[in-house]
């Protein structure tokens, strides 16, 4: 239902990310000016405004009422990003897949406090990204190689590896990281990989834990010198 | 300006809430007529998204201001900001006041957590000089206890805990058995000297009356359309409407009580939500029941002959003595728990397990340097995966799906739930300037922590880090200095306090039957009547309270004395 919804909303064409572009620098903000050749600017786009589902929405029947407004450039990048976060693997599907890009969209472009103010530190970041491709060599961080795009990450995805100068641009990425993981685990394919097993109504008793289980936590326990009893 | 007078009941109930239906619920059974107003919208639990996916939601179900415990929360027009219903703040204080529009109040997603107040409890000021003693004791109010337990469904166990009692016989159901997390942590707890010890929540593990047991799925919040988890819209309001003596006006603001000639309540003004009309219900008895903050804005814009202090506040302690739980968080993750085997740990979604106040002989010994106590609720398990919580993740890749995979289960939360003495900072008052949509005056909170509250949240931080290291884990992120872990006045959600119950007209708003000192037919049965706060949640002791004091009305109704 929601799906249907959302894809029924254009996607926000070149014109629109120029008329922010020139906004931005008619405030004397330079948005993603690394090819200028001087530093790069993290100054957040205008945040958004607009309605959002209300606080009496139909709970049986959710409908995301918030355009999308990543532009095809952006949803590339996005895309390029989040499966290098969580590339295909075995029985698992990568994270674009697993339609993630259309996740983000959706939360950076939710017209409320919390995701403007992350909109503010992604939207600058997709376009850190492609500066640091093209820093590189590469025409854009989707179109790089493997190569150029792991060495871009390893910059600013280990905490302690991460050199002051991109301190924000670590924080853009280990946000990137929290929703992707974030996204990915609420899908389908998600709860399967990681084990999710509930949501499923029983009569009776609760069961409680398998005898696997306990027998693993009564192993966990006494290997510390503590002794299990059951509750 | 009144342009409708509705036919007179014997009682008019303001709110739907706990304290309001269970008011409503027993004098309807005495056989009384109840008039009850909701401000809210009509509401049913048939509107509950009981199993649906969160990936269906909007934002992944994530909480928003529009619905601050996620889209599927059965909470409607609510929350800590409310739609043209604003309130203020005294400069220098912050205060949060959470509020639902709608048929059964915030019962329709509470946490379900029912914690019995002790003997302690309602003698603070006996136990260690500081607030006021309750006017009633322990034993005076457990036969409340037990009949509300019995009304409600509560399951847990008889532990004969200090301070901490024991229902009657049979009147618990059994609790679920606790899960992996839950016996892990007791484990180490055991070893400490910690209780980990079954908790009690309003909900049925056994089938009674036309409500279903627990089917282990779906968080409590959402509302619970088989009437496992308590809330007053499948049980006491359906239960009151069955006898035919209940009438239930929603969209029904409540702004002032009237008074007759002779000085008693004969009925309250609402405005009708719908029209903007303004109308009057009568009654020979008046109940408040709309909430800590709402009651005393009722009773502080009730003025009559130009009283500008309010109405049934010759104590002046009208807003006065507001007071909310203690809040503070510590997470950690256990290399133990990490890999284990899965299997389904929904159970009750809520507490099976946690650890009450162990403390009271090292606190009466002076071995302590804070009063009262805290509770502390433990989260943990295979839970349905959110978006939160990863943000002490590193690395991309094969190596980040593994570390997601190794911590699923992995990780506990510990919850500080204590209790705050009253302090002359904490309060509300009438804003003299803002009013809300409906031209009603609005209230202005103030509100300030103590020394004994920072020192509490110091003393949960310390004993939870000699649990974690006890068991090998590592707390997540840094732990802030008490002041800053400290959680927002009314954040808890436990706000009470406003119009406190005494022994004394002058020191206190309501006698020990909820009944106003100044007003002999006008009651009070919600938290606002709370003369302290315990650590435990207040939604149980204010039904008790409200059955009680429903009792003494229906008694008085039939001897004619109202």
């Amino acid at each position: 239902m929601k799906h249907t919804l959302i894809r029924r909303v254009p996607i926000v064409d070149r014109r629109t990310t120029l008329r922010w572009l020139f906004a931005g620098l008619a405030a004397g903000q330079l948005v993603a000016c690394g090819e200028l050749g001087g530093e790069f600017s993290w100054s957040p786009p205008e945040a958004l405004s607009g309605k959002g589902y209300g606080t009496d929405p139909d709970l049986l029947d959710p409908t995301t009422p918030w355009p999308l407004t990543l532009t095809r450039e952006e949803l590339k990048t996005v895309g390029a990003l989040v499966d290098l976060i969580l590339p295909a693997e075995g029985d698992w599907p990568s994270a674009s897949e697993a339609g993630v890009p259309l996740f983000i969209d959706e939360w950076v472009s939710a017209p409320y406090p919390s995701q403007q103010e992350q909109r503010g530190l992604i939207l600058p970041g997709l376009a850190w990204l492609d500066v640091e491709a093209r820093n590189g060599g590469e025409p854009s961080f989707a179109e790089a190689s493997p190569e150029v795009q792991r060495s871009i990450l390893d910059r600013v995805a280990f905490k302690d590896r991460t050199p002051p100068e991109l301190e924000t641009a670590g924080r853009f990425f280990s946000r990137m990281r929290a929703l992707t993981i974030g996204a990915y685990y609420t899908t389908a394919e998600g709860w399967k990989e990681i084990g999710y097993q509930g949501n499923r109504p029983a009569s009776g008793p609760y069961e409680g834990p398998s005898a696997e289980a306990m027998s693993h936590l009564r192993s966990a326990v006494e290997a510390m010198g503590l002794t299990l009893v059951s509750g | 300006m009144v342009d409708q007078t509705t036919e007179p009941h014997d009682a008019v109930v303001v709110g739907s809430g706990a304290g309001g239906a269970m008011a409503a619920y027993v004098l309807t059974k005495a056989g009384a007529s109840v008039l009850m107003l909701e401000a809210g919208r009509d509401y049913s639990p048939d509107e509950a998204p009981m199993l649906n996916l969160s990936r269906d939601a909007p934002l992944r179900g994530t909480g928003t201001p529009d619905k601050p415990f996620g889209f599927y929360d059965a909470i409607v027009d609510g929350g800590w900001e409310v739609p043209d219903e604003p309130y203020s703040k005294a400069e220098g204080s912050d205060f949060m006041w959470f509020r639902s529009r709608m048929l059964g109040g915030r019962t329709n997603h509470w946490g379900r957590n029912s914690f019995r107040m002790g003997p302690y409890d309602f003698k603070p000021y006996t136990r260690d000089g500081l607030g006021v003693d309750w006017p009633i004791s322990y034993d005076d109010i457990s036969p409340w206890y037990d009949r509300t337990e019995r009304v409600v469904g509560v399951y847990g166990a008889n532990l004969g805990l200090e301070n901490h009692p024991d229902s009657g016989p049979g009147v618990l159901q059994p609790p679920p058995a606790m899960r992996v997390w839950e016996l892990f942590l007791k484990a180490g707890g055991d070893a400490l000297g910690v209780p980990v010890v079954p908790a009690r929540r309003a909900i049925l593990t056994r089938k009674i009356d036309e409500r279903e047991a627990c089917y282990w799925a779906s968080p409590c919040g959402r509302g619970c359309a088989i009437g496992a988890a308590f809330q007053t819209t499948t049980s006491l309001i359906p239960w009151a409407r069955a006898t035919g003596k209940l009438t239930v006006q929603t969209g029904a603001m409540v702004y002032e009580v009237m008074l007759d000639a002779s000085g008693k309540a004969s009925g309250v003004r609402y405005i009708d939500k719908a029209t903007g009309a303004h109308r009057e219900a009568r009654g020979r008895v008046v109940i408040l029941a709309a909430s800590t903050g709402e009651t005393a804005r009722i009773l502080l814009n009730s003025q009559p002959n130009g009283r500008s202090e309010g109405l049934a506040n010759s104590s002046g302690q009208l807003g006065r003595n507001l007071m909310d739980t203690v809040g503070s968080n510590i997470s950690a993750h256990f290399p133990a728990l990490e890999g284990r085997p899965v299997y389904n740990e929904d159970g009750a979604m809520g507490l099976h397990a946690y650890i009450p106040f162990w403390l009271y002989r090292e606190q009466a010994a002076g071995r302590l340097d804070f009063p009262r106590g805290y509770h502390v609720e433990i989260g943990g398990g295979f839970r349905e995966p959110g978006l939160g919580g990863y943000g002490d993740l590193d690395g991309y890749g094969s190596d980040l799906r593994r570390s997601v995979r190794g911590r699923y289960g992995a990780q506990i939360g510990l919850t500080q739930r204590g209790e705050m003495i009253p302090n002359e900072k904490s309060f509300c008052a009438i804003d003299p300037d803002l009013k809300d949509r409906y031209g009603i005056p609005v209230l202005k909170f103030s509100f300030g922590w103590s020394e004994h509250e920072l020192k509490q949240v110091a003393h949960f931080q310390s004993a939870m880090r000699d649990l974690v290291d006890r068991l090998g884990g590592t707390i997540l992120g840094d732990v802030p200095t008490p002041d800053k872990a400290i959680s927002v006045g009314g954040e808890i959600i436990h706000e009470v306090g406003t119009a406190r119950m005494g022994a004394k007209a002058s020191v206190s708003v309501v006698d020990s039957f909820n009944r106003t000192w100044d007003v002999d037919n006008l009651y009070l049965t919600d938290g606002s009547v709370f003369a302290s706060k315990a650590h435990k949640n207040p939604t149980l002791t204010i039904m008790a309270l409200a059955m009680r004091s429903a009792d003494h009305i229906a008694d008085r109704l039939r001897m004619g004395e109202l």
